[in-house]
């Protein structure tokens, strides 16, 4: 079957979805349109049938703990044929509670630990306060400009393996675990962040880099370029409270 | 008792010196009164012969206590309610402790408050209210409260609190709200009954969490979806119905603008000026309490002819021959709920809007929100011709209409408010009705930008 454009799969919808997740596909889709490249978004919802082989780009957002703990058994049933997608290369955006699900556990207030599927070297403990506010990091991700800005609001602190590599080094706010300043990890083509705000409507740079990696997982070809200049104006309000 | 006397004289003096001095800060009085006696508010909420009512909800407190108070008093009742803005427990306090100049007990029949969520365990506790209203759960500033369920949670808490005759007042469309009733013995429900068919059904992309039934967290199956969550309901997995509501919207006349609402007393006709289903919801809740705290429904339609809304609520102003009206917006539901008001009232006419976005604590930190508000479906149905954008999130806005597909060249940015607003002026014909739809602290700016301009006589912080 020939593809005609980028299939993005956005995980549990329904269930993962807060502080506006929906803007990053908004941003995405807009993103992919305006170079002609048509997108369908898949949602899947437990239990849904997911065409794995099909999809190019894969998104999901963060919930309330109540609908984690829903969504956490399907999300783990899934691990084989997730971990073999990332490890192929499709690119994955995952916010919040979805970076946590990708990590080894989740450790509650209880020391209950909730397993993830440890894609990413990174586990997380229950902390207090919650950690809110703007966000300003320096990524290392080979990408103009370097800054990433978004909002955080978790209570979870993130800890990497050595087997992780931050998104980014914190340079006002929180970000991973508020200790050692970095924010967020990748593996591939897997990024996961605690950045709201919606992240990338104002990270166009970002939206792009997932974009060049859900065309071609080599990164090999370069994406017509398109004006982002509304977006770094949003981008640059953030940038000046740092 | 002297303690008492000196905490309402002091906190009224602090109060006056604070308004003569022009600072508005309405809880500093509220902060003094609890300082010098901390039992301040149980003490005056005590001596009300009706006692105190509260009302708390994520959208439609101030319209609906407003609107209530305004039928209290027209049915006869003396009340005393807050000015909006002043819905946390010092804002409480200094409303009950400033209802008289001379008497140190306020002169009324019942307090009607307006309460913020997180307040609802302390303002119950220390009222034990006769009456609560709960209007509407959506997801809100979720950088101040963290997630919908502690909001919930909160609300419980105040229902524990109430009266042993107190009455519960519940939507009895919107699950989370009609599930508060469960196990409550003496509960008033309100809601619609109205053909879905032709309303539309907009926002459907928040408050995702009340999809979900709240006994069993299943998906809930709706038979009728008025707008975001609110409809006719049921779980198929453990068998949780809304509620038969006491009060009900049976008619709808969206051209005359007038509801129809049964209840098992009588059925009224009522005029509605205020466009929006969710103003449909208020002026529901607002007859609901009223009438069940006794005023008399039947002259309810005439006494309504003279409602004026409060302060920033779909409020009419006239500004150098141009109809503005002002909006206060301040989470996804209520901002399209807003936008397809804004269509309701105006029919095919073109229009012109000024978004003004800030992001101060009482705007909420985080505009992420922005992002669940449905541009992309409701702009194209509301004539909005052109977009003015402003706000210290201005850039945010005008990326969040590039991104829902409304061309840039109808868009302009001018990130101070009341610069935007007198270009908009300017440059308005003045048949073209405009639309203001500022977050909080936006919209004390226009408004004090609107009162040194002399555009208004007076701002009623309602
Ligand atoms: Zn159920």
């Amino acid at each position: 079957m020939q593809k005609s454009g980028l299939q993005i799969l956005h995980l549990y919808p329904n269930h993962m979805n807060l502080y506006g997740d929906r803007g990053n596909l908004i941003a995405i889709q807009h993103r992919a349109l305006e170079r002609g490249i048509p997108v369908e978004v898949v949602h899947a919802e437990p239990e849904a049938p997911i065409s794995w082989r099909d999809v190019d780009l894969i998104f999901m957002g963060g919930g309330e703990d109540s609908h984690q703990a829903r969504i956490a058994e399907d999300f783990l049933r899934r691990a084989p044929e997730l971990t073999r997608a990332l490890e192929d290369g499709v690119p994955m955006l995952a916010i919040c509670g979805a970076y946590q699900l990708l990590g080894h556990y989740y450790r509650t207030v209880n020391g209950d630990k909730l397993p993830g599927i440890g894609f990413l070297d990174v586990t997380t403990e229950a902390g207090r306060p919650r950690a809110i506010g703007d966000v300003v990091a320096h990524t290392t991700l080979d990408i103009t400009p370097r800054s990433l800005v978004g909002f955080e609001n978790h209570g979870g602190r993130t800890f990497l393996g050595t087997g992780a590599v931050p998104l980014a080094t914190v340079q006002l706010g929180q970000g991973n675990n508020g200790q050692d300043r970095t924010e967020g990890a990748m593996h591939k083509h897997a990024i996961g962040t605690y950045l709201h705000g919606s992240l990338l409507p104002k990270n166009p740079h970002l939206t792009d880099l997932l974009i060049r990696w859900a065309v071609d997982r080599d990164g090999n070809t370069d994406l017509e370029p398109i004006p982002m200049d509304l977006e770094l104006k949003a981008h640059d309000v953030i940038l000046s409270r740092c | 008792m002297l303690r008492l006397w000196i905490a309402v004289f002091v906190a009224r003096l602090v109060g006056m010196l604070s308004r003569v001095s022009g600072r508005g800060g309405s809880s500093l009085p509220g902060i003094v009164a609890r300082r010098i006696d901390p039992e301040v508010l149980r003490k005056l909420s005590v001596r009300l012969p009706k006692g105190v009512v509260l009302l708390t909800g994520t959208n439609g407190k101030t319209t609906t206590a407003a609107m209530a108070a305004f039928l209290l008093k027209a049915g006869g009742l003396r009340v005393v309610h807050n000015r909006a803005g002043a819905n946390l427990i010092l804002g409480l306090t200094a409303t009950l402790v400033q209802a008289s100049r001379c008497q140190v007990y306020p002169p009324a029949d019942l307090a009607l408050l307006e309460t913020d969520e997180a307040s609802i365990p302390k303002a119950s506790e220390e009222t034990h209210p006769k009456a609560l209203m709960v209007t509407n759960f959506f997801r809100d500033q979720l950088d101040r409260y963290g997630e919908l369920s502690t909001t919930v949670g909160l609300v419980k808490q105040g229902i524990a609190a109430m009266d042993a005759d107190g009455w519960l007042l519940l939507n009895a469309d919107d699950p989370q709200v009609a599930f508060l009733g469960e196990d409550y013995g003496r509960v008033v429900y309100f809601g619609l009954d109205l053909n879905g068919g032709d309303l539309g059904s907009l926002g459907q992309h928040d408050a995702v969490d009340a999809r979900f039934c709240p006994r069993c967290g299943k998906p809930l199956v709706y038979r009728t979806q008025y707008y975001a969550h609110l409809g006719d309901y049921r779980c198929g997995h453990c068998g949780f119905v809304r509620p038969i509501p006491d009060w009900v919207v049976s008619e709808w006349d969206r051209q005359e603008g007038r509801i129809t609402i049964r209840s098992a007393r009588d059925t009224v006709a009522l005029p509605i000026r205020m466009p929006g289903i969710y103003n449909v919801y208020n002026l529901l809740a607002a007859v609901a309490l009223s009438g069940t705290l006794g005023a008399p429904l039947g002259p309810m339609g005439a006494q309504l002819e003279t409602f004026e809304p409060a302060f920033g609520r779909m409020e009419k102003v006239i500004i150098q021959g141009h109809t503005v009206w002002l909006a206060l917006v301040k989470n996804p539901v209520g901002f399209t709920q807003v936008l397809q008001a804004v269509g309701d009232s105006g029919g095919q006419r073109p229009k012109w809007a000024l978004l003004v976005i800030n992001d101060r604590y009482a705007d909420g930190q985080d505009v992420s929100w922005l992002w669940d508000v449905d541009f992309e479906r409701v702009h194209q149905a509301q004539h909005i011709e052109r977009w003015w954008v402003s706000g210290v999130r201005a850039y945010d806005m005008a990326l969040r209409l590039r991104y829902a597909g409304i061309p840039d060249h109808k868009v302009d940015v001018v990130q101070n408010p009341s610069d935007a607003l007198e270009h908009m002026l300017h440059e308005a014909k003045a048949d073209v009705p405009l639309y203001i739809m500022p977050t909080y602290t936006a919209l004390l700016e226009i408004r004090q930008y609107l009162t040194q301009k002399g555009y208004t006589r007076h701002f009623r912080e309602g």
